[in-house]
């Protein structure tokens, strides 16, 4: 119905904001500005409108659909960022602001930024979770995505033996050869643990930690806590719970509503592995005499980052040693080494062939292998740890001068060419840098592969 | 300003790193104060009352434990006696009012400050104030993010798209930067408002953040800032880009001569590169990760993998490639700096490939761009923040001021501060039975929190 009130007032903004902004496109201004109160309007209706039929919805006992998609894993640190609607509603009536962009091309859409009442930067990692905000527009935008301020996230740092004189070595339990294929198996899919290599994996292993839990309805993790271990069942089962409060509240029901189970060979917890952040479910234990693995992050993390932090170091010493790639600096050898691939072969394989063209360059990383010529048995050259062939790949397209077989089980780091030039560009480029007398023949000389 | 990070330790940061300009813009803001203590020492008029905010509580009453002495007893003992020569003044906490807050963080918040005394024209001079709980810091185990903020804002200070850091002081229980006060609030508010940027405007935005980057990477020997996001990226006056919040950047260290990398996992789930998240060790290709995640979050109002539980996000990161929507349509040239950014492979992710910086400039994405004259901020930049007077903070959301809670700083943290280390802390930590808290621990671990406030 038309109110002569409510076009006044919509009149009397629009005179005040171009008496305040001076737009040079009046025309532009004003379109954009009744676009946008449009818009609000409109959203704010809408907002209002599903809250009543929320209210009606949950006094006649039907399902309200939750906002949130369908949530395989509660260990996220999600499961309370739960607002309520009452809160958007009262965020987009706060929304009044006046558009501090001017901009000629504005135009159709800003509805203005949606507050929360946790606005700002949340603490992630012990505070309550981002608000969730209505989209702008709810039609051309991802339905669920959360357009709050997003938080950061950290661990703790870390660094490596080598830098701080200690002797740290990883925990290592015992277990039988089954229990490890049981927890091998229970890992083996998480993206957490697949990348890993085999000495990584087996330290991984060991140092799960068993944690028996002898009771029904002990609580293994708490909703809203902080998260240091990350655990696989081994006996037993495990009911999870999520409060929509974000937290274990105290009292009957405090845990919220079931979600799911964990059985055996099951896992929970991987979050805690990455940074501490507030567990998004209670776990309880379901029947007695119950046993768990447990991992804590820093065990997890020092793991992997000694490892890596080892083999990155001995890249880049046996990278030293190429004459090819003497020149390189510290920096670009660093890179290198980041580029490098392990790869392993089992005695007997033959690692490049001859008459092929070279594509890669190897380092012997552990193990032997042995260059042949023409098929005969005699071996011209034997390779050991921090040995190199196949450099020359990276020079030209020769085919590979000489056969190179694995003399026993042996683990190489390679890189191709492409992604060497990739990084520092065309060998040539890096070799002329340098003074070398007679480039060419001491390239020859350096690899018996290099056909003659 | 999403996670307002900590900074501290001054000791550290002025015996080995501040530099000359530093020292210069203090110098210059220090002198402002002097002159504000001598006006009102020699006109003994009405004590100014601190602007506050009848809500709030003041920042020097909030912090001030120690002495319970309320804002305007400290006032008063200052104005009493600003006998000290110049070069001996420290700031300190009560030299500042608190206009507002401007974002808030875990254990930080920063705060529009203005002088507490001094004439009129002093006043119109504000600062952002970076305050940090040293009882979060520890806690969280920020210790050496905190330090390693305060040095590389020093070693950064005059570059044109990064905030300058004026001067940090400390006292009992909280760490303090000084910085330049950026007016016109965050990029991110103006991508939420406008749900989405024109490719010109991302192509703007992102050319000053490549300026940023190939300074903090090739000029700075190897700082990673390694917490790019839409958040952390304020407007100017003018509108050209301001990098804050540098709690995540890091020195990548070095070995000899050779630059190592760097394994702490940190950053903003939807922002991790995969080395992050795999704990592959990282370096500055990081940035370059997170500078194609942030083109395309201009580009579509969201970014390229998200959900709900941060498992989902990471999970995406490491096995997806990256999928443009059919709404907005994505030019050719943005889909395939994105996507070259956003390579899983860093032999062949863009910035850290061959040619660095310098390949990232000449991609056509960037076709256009004047890049001298984009650092010498004579571009126009798409968005003018609507700043009134130097001192408007209307650009910024509205924040609940402190209400002056938090756990107490104790003497007991302080003197058992001594185990320097962080292993030591870390492997007592992992003896600590789930759910309980570390505390106890944890603060057995630091010394020097004193982040005093001398230049």
């Amino acid at each position: 119905m038309f109110s002569p009130n409510t076009y006044q007032k919509e009149i009397e903004n629009l005179d005040s904001l171009i008496r305040l902004k001076k737009p040079i496109d009046i025309l532009q201004f004003c379109a954009d500005h009744f676009h946008r109160r449009l818009a609000e309007e409109r959203i704010a209706y809408r907002i209002s409108q599903a809250l009543q039929s929320h209210s009606q919805l949950a006094m006649t006992g039907t399902t309200f659909t939750s906002p949130f998609a369908a949530n395989s894993n509660p260990f996220g640190s999600d499961g309370a960022k739960l607002q309520t609607q009452t809160g958007q509603l009262l965020n987009v009536v706060e929304e009044d602001e006046t558009d501090a962009v001017t901009s000629p091309t504005t135009g159709s859409f800003g509805n203005g930024i949606f507050r929360g009442p946790f606005g700002g930067g949340d603490a992630s990692l012990d505070g309550p979770p981002s608000s969730v905000r209505t989209p702008p527009n709810p039609d051309s935008y991802p339905a669920q995505y959360n357009f709050g301020r997003r938080t950061s996230v950290s661990a703790e740092s870390l660094k490596p033996v080598a830098d701080v004189n200690d002797n740290w070595s990883p925990p290592s339990y015992p277990k039988s050869a089954e229990q490890l294929e049981r927890l091998q198996k229970a890992i083996e899919g998480n993206f957490l643990f697949s990348h890993l290599d085999d000495e990584q994996t087996a330290q991984i292993l060991g140092a799960l930690q068993e944690k028996p839990i002898p009771a029904k309805d002990i609580k293994v993790v708490t909703q809203g806590d902080a998260g240091d271990y990350f655990y696989v069942v081994e006996k037993g089962s495990f009911d999870v719970y999520v409060n929509e409060s974000g937290a274990l509240q105290p009292g009957p029901g405090g845990l919220g509503a079931k979600v799911g189970s964990v059985q055996a060979g099951g896992s929970f917890g991987e979050l805690a592995l990455m940074y501490n952040a507030p567990r998004a479910a209670t776990v309880v234990s379901a029947e007695s005499a119950c046993t768990l693995w447990a991992l804590d992050r820093v065990t997890f993390r020092r793991i992997l980052m000694e490892s890596t932090f080892a083999r990155r170091r001995l890249y880049e010493k046996f990278l030293e040693e190429v004459p090819l790639l003497s020149s390189l600096t510290p920096y670009e050898r660093s890179k290198i080494a980041d580029a490098l691939e392990t790869q392993k072969y089992p005695a007997g394989t033959a690692i490049i062939k001859q008459g092929d063209i070279g594509q890669s360059f190897y380092l012997v990383e552990s193990g032997e292998a042995d260059a042949f010529k023409d098929g005969q048995t005699e071996s011209v050259k034997h390779y050991q740890k921090g040995d190199f062939f196949g450099e020359l790949a990276l020079l030209n397209d020769a085919p590979r001068a000489a056969s190179v077989v694995s003399a026993s089980e042996i683990k190489v780091a390679t890189l191709g060419k492409s992604a060497f030039a990739r990084l520092l560009g065309p060998v040539e480029g890096i070799m002329r840098r340098t003074r070398y007398v007679g480039v060419v023949s001491g390239v020859e000389d350096m690899d018996p592969l290099h056909a003659s | 300003m999403a996670l307002l990070r900590p900074i501290f330790n001054a000791d550290m940061f002025y015996q080995n790193n501040v530099r000359g300009s530093i020292r210069v813009n203090y110098a210059a803001a220090r002198h402002r104060f002097m002159i504000m203590a001598a006006t009102v020492a020699s006109n003994p008029g009405p004590v100014p009352v601190p602007v506050q905010d009848p809500n709030s509580v003041s920042i020097t009453a909030a912090t001030d434990t120690a002495g319970g002495a309320s804002q305007q007893d400290a006032h008063g003992s200052e104005d009493a006696g600003p006998k000290v020569p110049p070069q001996h003044q420290r700031v300190k906490l009560s030299d500042f009012a608190l206009v507002r807050t401007l974002g808030t963080g875990t254990f930080a918040r920063v705060c529009l400050v203005r002088p507490a005394v001094g004439s009129d024209e002093n006043k119109e001079q504000v600062f952002a104030l970076k305050i940090l709980r040293k009882t979060e810091v520890i806690k969280l185990k920020q210790i050496d993010h905190v330090r390693d903020e305060r040095r590389i804002l020093s070693d950064v200070a005059g570059h044109p798209f990064i905030t300058r850091l004026i001067t940090t002081f400390s006292d009992y229980d909280s760490l303090y930067m000084l910085l330049d006060y950026i007016p016109g609030g965050e990029l991110f508010s103006y991508l939420r408002r406008h749900r989405r940027f024109p490719e010109e405007w991302a192509q703007f935005y992102a050319a000053e953040i490549v300026l940023v980057l190939e300074f903090l990477h090739e000029q700075q020997g190897g700082v990673a800032y390694r917490d790019l996001k839409p958040e952390n990226l304020l407007l100017d006056g003018q509108g050209h880009v301001k990098l804050v919040d540098f709690g995540f950047a890091k020195r990548l260290g070095s070995k000899g001569d050779r630059p190592v990398e760097t394994y702490t996992l940190c950053g903003t789930p939807e922002y991790l590169a995969p080395e992050v998240i795999q704990n592959k060790g990282h370096t500055t290709a990081v940035d370059w990760w997170a500078l194609g995640i942030l083109i395309y979050e201009f580009l579509t109002g969201y970014p390229p993998f998200w959900h709900q539980n941060p498992i989902e996000i990471y999970k995406q990161i490491i096995e997806k490639p990256v999928l443009f929507p059919q709404e907005p349509p994505i030019s050719p040239n943005a889909q395939h700096i994105i996507r070259s950014f956003c390579t899983v492979d860093r032999s062949r992710r863009l910035g850290n490939i061959s040619g660095g910086s310098q390949q990232v400039k000449s991609h056509p994405f960037f076709h256009g761009i004047d890049w001298q004259a984009l650092y010498r901020r004579q571009i126009r930049p798409p968005i003018q923040p609507n700043v009134r007077h130097p001192a408007d903070a209307q650009c910024f959301d509205v924040y609940p001021e402190d209400d002056g809670k938090r756990d107490p700083y104790t003497e007991s943290m302080n003197s058992t501060l001594l185990e320097r280390d962080g292993q030591s802390i870390l492997q007592k930590t992992t003896t600590v039975i789930e759910g309980h808290c570390v505390e106890d621990m944890v603060f057995s671990r630091f010394s020097g929190l004193d982040y005093d406030g001398h230049t």
